[in-house]
């Protein structure tokens, strides 16, 4: 293992790591832009200039190999000088798009500008003008202008995807990134392309022009979208999610995530949410606090667990939820209502297995392993033909579920409903409204809970890696979550002053919110 | 779809296996294209694509660093006239002025009759000879416009 000194500090890197990394390692400050820890060393952008000692040019720290008694700086004068002018080679064509780029407040050129750079620029030249809008794809738009051409996105598309879409398309200062006709980039993992842009080059069409990021406020969570369990930052603000960016996690999802999980903050917006508990069936129902329906769900559930014994109530689980709710849940139905009936309701069997040899599994749910996990703790046989059974000779007279958060990927959401309403009662947990409920001809409880971003919790991946996450933020506060109605259902009190709160002031601005064509 | 001669495929195949990587096989593969269509169009990229079975975005890239090929049509004889330094300093840029005069045809268009396309090039590497001119893959040195035209028009210009 070389050791070597970076700006006086001695550091220790891997053998064959290079000076770029010992920064990093050391922690210490290097301007670079192509450079990029999940992608292969291109060296285009030469503004990660070092001096070694006994070198008598600089070299660039991102394709230099760390040697054992290497002393290498990046605060001489000569390296100072020569990034300034690296950067303002750079800017020579970029346009002044600051105020209505939607990079800004997390650019690399701004950045690297304010703490490397901050010189008068000398440069005169009439600015070379390209297309500002270039529809490259379904969900990503580039801004020739902007682009430093890094080839960040040509090398992500080449190495890790290998769909390699993008590509320099002519010379010199008329290079743009662009794709072939006909062949836009379209798979699942490009908006990863925008997140490794440094710049405001290419942006995603979901999120463009919506909110300027130093408003937003982020969140470690993990994604719900699949079983794969990415590590992901939410971005909110008062109004709700408005995006969802990979955080780095080697063992789980490196540096990237897929571009399904990046839609998984849309159902938690309030617009999409069930807001007030739901008591009836078919065409009348009656509203009520979320508290009071799981109350009054609680003593029926009772009420039939004293008149037909506790065969006669099922519950039936999604892989949608943490371990510490199952757990909670569990322990109500298992030791407080004696309950034997408990389900694993699995919503895509043929495609449980898939998975695309990146990221992306065909277990749509977070937590398949988790819930596996509880139901063995609890005992649970839950073979679902006794369900069936259960159902169709009117043995079973409740069925409780704890529903998919998000429905999309239930495409059986009818089929069960109509199934689980053959009961007399049934009693359905449920982060957003369902057509599909409130057709339900049971005396039907919907129950609004929490979404993943609004709890704490733990997911179990598909690797049987428990994942903990925090609490992002509070969009529906009178809403449950299952360990929270495990306890209302068993007749107890919530403690009020401690549930968390919504930001509140939200704002209505329909014009971050309605999007147009691009 | 603009497809290659049987031939032209037989070639682009045989230089697949000539060098270290595939895509060392792509300049000859867009020269045998330009050779039989007089230029490149989009849709050969397609074509090259899957022949070759390469992205592409990465044949595309080639085709659009190299000017030397053509994009767009081009005449029968494609005259390329060097601007550059030497043939400038003797009368590069006036030939090729008075060729587009002559055969009544503008830069890099094709003239009515489909035989002429004049283009103002960088240096061709004959500097001695200046002013210079390619005509298709022939050279012309030591040129006047009289000679030019003289050696054009025999061509079939
Ligand atoms: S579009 Fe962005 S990532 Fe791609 S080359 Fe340009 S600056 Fe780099
Ligand atoms: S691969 Fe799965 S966990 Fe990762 S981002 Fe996509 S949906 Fe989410
Ligand atoms: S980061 Fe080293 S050359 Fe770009
Ligand atoms: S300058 Fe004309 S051939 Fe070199």
């Amino acid at each position: 293992m070389p050791k070597l000194k970076i700006n006086g500090k001695d550091v220790e890197v891997p053998a064959g790591a290079t000076i770029i990394q010992a920064y990093k390692a050391s922690g210490q400050d290097i301007c670079h832009y192509c450079w990029h820890p999940g992608l292969s060393v291109a060296g285009v952008c030469r503004l990660c200039m070092v001096q070694v000692e006994g070198i008598p040019k600089l070299q660039i720290a991102c394709n230099t190999e760390a040697k054992d008694g290497m002393v290498v700086n990046n605060n001489s004068e000569m390296v100072k000088e020569t990034v300034k002018w690296g950067l303002d080679f750079h800017l020579i064509n970029h346009p002044l798009d600051c105020p209505i780029c939607d990079q800004a407040g997390e650019c690399g050129l701004q950045d690297q500008y304010m703490q490397f750079g901050a010189y008068d620029p000398e440069m005169a030249e009439q600015k070379v003008k390209k297309s500002k809008v270039v529809d490259l794809g379904p969900t990503v738009v580039l801004d020739s202008e902007r682009c430093i051409l890094c080839s960040r996105c040509t090398r992500f598309c080449d190495e890790v995807t290998k769909t390699s879409e993008l590509g320099i398309f002519n010379r010199g200062d008329h290079s743009e990134i662009g794709i072939v006709e006909g062949k836009p980039l379209n798979n699942n993992y490009t908006l990863n392309t925008v997140d490794i842009c440094p710049v405001g080059a290419l942006t995603s069409k979901d999120f463009r022009f919506r909110q300027r990021v130093w408003y937003l406020k982020e969140a470690d969570s993990i994604c719900p979208g699949c079983s794969t369990g990415c590590n992901v930052k939410v971005h909110y603000n008062e109004e709700g999610l408005w995006r969802v960016k990979p955080r780095v996690n080697p063992d789980v999802n490196g540096h990237w995530m897929c571009d399904v999980g990046r839609n998984t903050y849309k159902y938690v917006n309030i617009k999409n949410r069930l807001l007030a508990g739901k008591v009836g069936r078919r065409d009348s129902w009656m509203e009520m606090s979320p508290n009071d329906a799981t109350r009054t769900a609680g003593m029926r559930l009772k009420d039939v667990v004293d008149k037909h014994g506790p065969e006669s109530v099922a519950l039936v689980l999604t892989g949608q939820y943490t371990n510490e709710e199952y757990k909670d849940l569990l322990v109500y139905f298992v030791t407080g209502l004696k309950l034997k009936n408990i389900f694993h309701w699995v919503n895509n069997p043929e495609k449980l297995n898939d998975f695309d040899g990146l990221l992306f599994r065909g277990d749509r749910n977070p937590n398949t392993k988790g819930l596996e996990a509880a139901l063995k703790l609890a005992g649970s046989k839950g073979r679902w033909e006794d369900l069936q059974a259960g159902l169709n000779g009117k043995k079973i007279k409740a069925v409780v579920v704890a529903g998919p958060e998000d429905q999309s990927v239930y495409p059986d959401m009818n089929e069960k409903v109509a199934l689980f309403a053959q009961a007399d009662n049934l009693v359905w947990f449920t982060a957003c409204p369902s057509d599909a409920l409130n057709g339900s001809g049971a005396e039907t409880w919907q129950i609004p809970v929490k979404t993943h971003a609004e709890k704490a919790g733990t997911f179990t991946n598909f690797q049987g890696k428990e994942q903990k996450f925090p609490l992002a933020t509070t969009i529906v506060p009178q809403a449950l979550t299952l360990s929270e109605a495990a306890e209302v259902l068993a007749g107890k009190e919530l403690n009020w002053a401690l549930r968390p709160k919504s930001l509140g002031g939200a704002k209505n601005n329909y014009a971050t919110t309605e999007r147009g064509a691009l | 779809m603009f497809t290659l001669s049987a031939e032209g495929q037989e070639l682009v195949k045989k230089e697949l296996t000539r060098y270290e990587t595939p895509y060392s096989a792509i300049i000859p593969a867009l020269y045998r294209v330009q050779k039989e269509n007089g230029w490149v169009p989009e849709d050969a990229v397609l074509h090259l694509s899957q022949l070759m079975n390469l992205p592409a975005s990465h044949i595309n890239e080639v085709l659009h660093f190299y000017t030397m090929f053509n994009k767009k049509p081009v005449g029968k004889l494609h005259i390329q006239v060097c601007t550059n330094v030497s043939c400038a300093m003797n009368g590069g840029r006036e030939l090729a002025d008075a060729l587009c005069k002559r055969f009544n045809v503008k830069y890099d268009e094709v003239s009515a009759d489909r035989k002429i396309t004049i283009s103002r090039v960088e240096c061709l590497g004959s500097c001695d000879t200046a002013p210079m001119m390619q005509v298709n893959d022939r050279y012309l040195e030591n040129l006047t416009p009289e000679l030019a035209i003289k050696k054009i028009t025999e061509m079939g210009g």
